[in-house]
């Protein structure tokens, strides 16, 4: 009797796609459409405004709130830099000597003299942006700061994610089963896209977005902090909107599962390469870095742009069924062994009542360390 | 082409359903956390079986909290209970409509039954005596006539002796007992001491029977 299971595609190796590259604030693009790009070109620079820091200078300062203004070194209006003297109160007889510095750069707005609080603007930033890929302008959208480059990319298709399309630097913290924790989060981190071992505890999420990381890729991500960054709803729409300063996507489910060996082995050739993120629609773009790669991305031509969507994977269903048959390799989905990947070598001919009473034919699956028996509903044949 | 298909297919609310509520049908209580991600997985999976015996635990929980958040609410007067309000339990005929293909996933009818009246009807407000008999069925294409649920009406402390044409059942309260009748009708009678069913404590009534028998649920006072 056959059996039929859903066959998922999970990497596309090679793939002559439309990426996105997005500038980060207004600014305007340096390259035409038609021009091919390599992945330092700078295509675009942007100025960014960072926004505004209030210090509370009367608690710092430990003054009322209408003496602050004497203690303070750089008059309203006047520019300063990280760790330049901001305020200065003199030792007393009953308290030590206060010594307040600049937190970043910036400049000096107002001071409320009723709440002791002042208001610094930090310097608006121009970020430049590289192509970071091989490949050709198609389209470039000057109003909303959007270009589209043909190029060639490895797509790794997660489970399911949150969170704009991000790019950075692909850094991978540990082994593929490790649990991640907020420890393993550092300042350098900034920028770049994190790859987990099989579960980011919320503690690190929250880590990684204080450090400044683009993306998390993980084998799995508790529920519970997944509804907390998706609305609070466990749906998979074709389409998200959601974002929480990270994009994350994960590629098995849901708790503590290892990144599957397909994906992590790909990962790994991409390490300290340029690589995009999309949580919304749980695609990883891992754009080649080989320059011949801009030949095929000469030589193919990809339907013409209507709809974004065609650019992103969204609305795309990548499951379809196929026939269980030996040698295939598979992935386990079930509750037990989940994440588990092998090649089929049996297949039952006749149903076995399992430990839960449940009949179903089982499937012998051999994994890089072991064998092992699994109902055939919980295989998903792996591209 | 085929689909997947999984025991949750019928509901589409899956995510409201409170993981603690689940967890605390499961004996010793799992950590919240887990049934968390049981029951996500459930929903991106869901086609996936339970393979040991705790698993098919935490499903019939999962089941149970769908049902019941499926199930007819007490304080919903505007549907028409007479077409039939709800997809699990015709109040009106007083039948439990269990899907024949949740036989698949769960293939013990008792233990399915079971299910359905934890989630159902154990907290159910009684509105009259003739609520004290429920007719099981199985849906599909056709219904299947399996069986019938007996509510007792116990006070504290009451027994009931049940008999059949060729055995006779002692029941205690708080208990919930299973009885094999396959007939497609079934003559019983029954003599409570402190309780009451159709409002009487000694009859002799006519009731369906089938492959799943007599559920006699005493743990509903």
């Amino acid at each position: 009797m056959s059996q039929f299971v859903p066959m998922r595609v999970r990497v596309e190796k090679n793939a002559v796609v439309r990426l996105k590259r997005v500038l980060t604030g207004n600014g305007k693009f340096n390259v035409a459409v038609g021009a091919q790009v390599s992945p330092s070109d700078i295509i675009g620079s942007a100025t960014i405004s960072s926004g505004f820091r209030i210090i509370n200078l009367a608690t710092l300062l430990s003054v009322a709130p209408s003496a602050v203004g004497k203690y303070l070194n750089r008059a309203i209006g006047q520019r300063i830099y990280r760790n330049e003297l901001l305020a200065f109160k003199g030792g007393g007889l009953f308290s030590g000597k206060k010594v307040i510095t600049a937190p970043t750069d910036g400049i000096l707005n107002s001071l409320n003299i009723k709440t002791g609080e002042l208001r610094m603007s930090f310097f608006p930033r121009k970020e430049e942006l590289p192509a970071g890929v091989f490949g050709i302008v198609e389209q470039i959208d000057a109003e909303r700061g959007l270009m589209i480059i043909r190029t060639e990319v490895s797509r790794v298709h997660g489970m399911f994610g949150s969170g704009k399309l991000r790019d950075g630097i692909l850094h991978i913290l540990d082994r593929r089963d490790t649990l991640v924790s907020k420890q393993m989060i550092l300042a350098k981190h900034e920028n770049h896209i994190l790859v987990g071992g099989s579960l980011f505890f919320k503690d690190a999420i929250s880590s990684a977005i204080s450090s400044g990381a683009n993306g998390i890729i993980t084998g799995g991500i508790n529920a519970i902090d997944y509804r907390s960054i998706a609305g609070n709803r466990l749906v998979f729409p074709s389409r998200l909107n959601n974002d929480v300063g990270i994009s994350i996507v994960a590629c098995e489910g849901f708790g503590s599962i290892a990144i599957g060996e397909d994906i992590f082995e790909i990962l790994r050739a991409y390490e300290d390469k340029f690589v995009s993120i999309d949580g919304n629609t749980g695609v990883i773009d891992l754009p080649s870095f080989s320059s011949d790669s801009i030949i095929r991305v000469r030589s193919t031509k990809l339907p013409p742009v209507e709809d974004e969507d065609l650019i992103s994977q969204t609305g795309q269903d990548l499951t379809r069924f196929c026939e269980l048959k030996l040698g295939l390799k598979v992935r386990i989905i079930g509750n037990a062994f989940a994440g588990e990947q092998g090649k089929v070598i049996a297949i039952d001919k006749s149903e076995t009542v399992m430990p839960s009473m449940v009949k179903d034919f089982l499937a012998t699956i051999e994994s890089s360390r072991r064998k092992i028996q699994i109902p055939v509903a919980n295989c998903e044949v792996i591209l | 082409m085929p689909k997947v298909v999984g025991l949750f297919d019928s509901f589409d609310n899956l995510d409201q359903v409170l993981a603690e509520d689940v967890a605390s049908w499961i004996k010793p209580v799992p950590q919240i956390v887990q049934i968390e991600n049981y029951l996500a997985n459930k929903i991106l999976y869901p086609q996936t079986l339970p393979i040991t015996d705790y698993d098919m635990k935490i499903e019939l929980a999962i089941l149970r909290e769908a049902l019941k958040l499926n199930g007819p609410k007490d304080n919903d007067k505007k549907g028409n209970s007479l077409l039939g309000d709800n997809p699990f339990l015709n109040i009106t005929l007083r039948k439990i409509l269990i899907p024949a293909r949740f036989l698949r996933f769960v293939p013990k009818l008792a233990i399915l039954t079971w299910v359905f009246i934890d989630a159902l009807l154990l907290n159910r407000k009684k509105e009259d005596w003739f609520q004290d008999l429920w007719t099981v069925i199985l849906t599909d294409d056709t219904e299947e006539i399996v069986g019938t649920v007996i509510l007792p009406q116990f006070n504290a402390g009451g027994t009931m002796e049940f008999f059949l044409p060729d055995k006779n059942y002692k029941i205690q309260s708080g208990s919930l007992q299973v009885i094999p009748c396959i007939s497609g009708r079934c003559n019983i009678s029954y003599k409570l001491n402190n309780g009451k069913i159709l409002g009487k404590s000694e009859n002799v009534i006519e009731v369906c029977g089938g492959k799943l028998g007599l559920i006699i649920d005493g743990r509903i006072a």
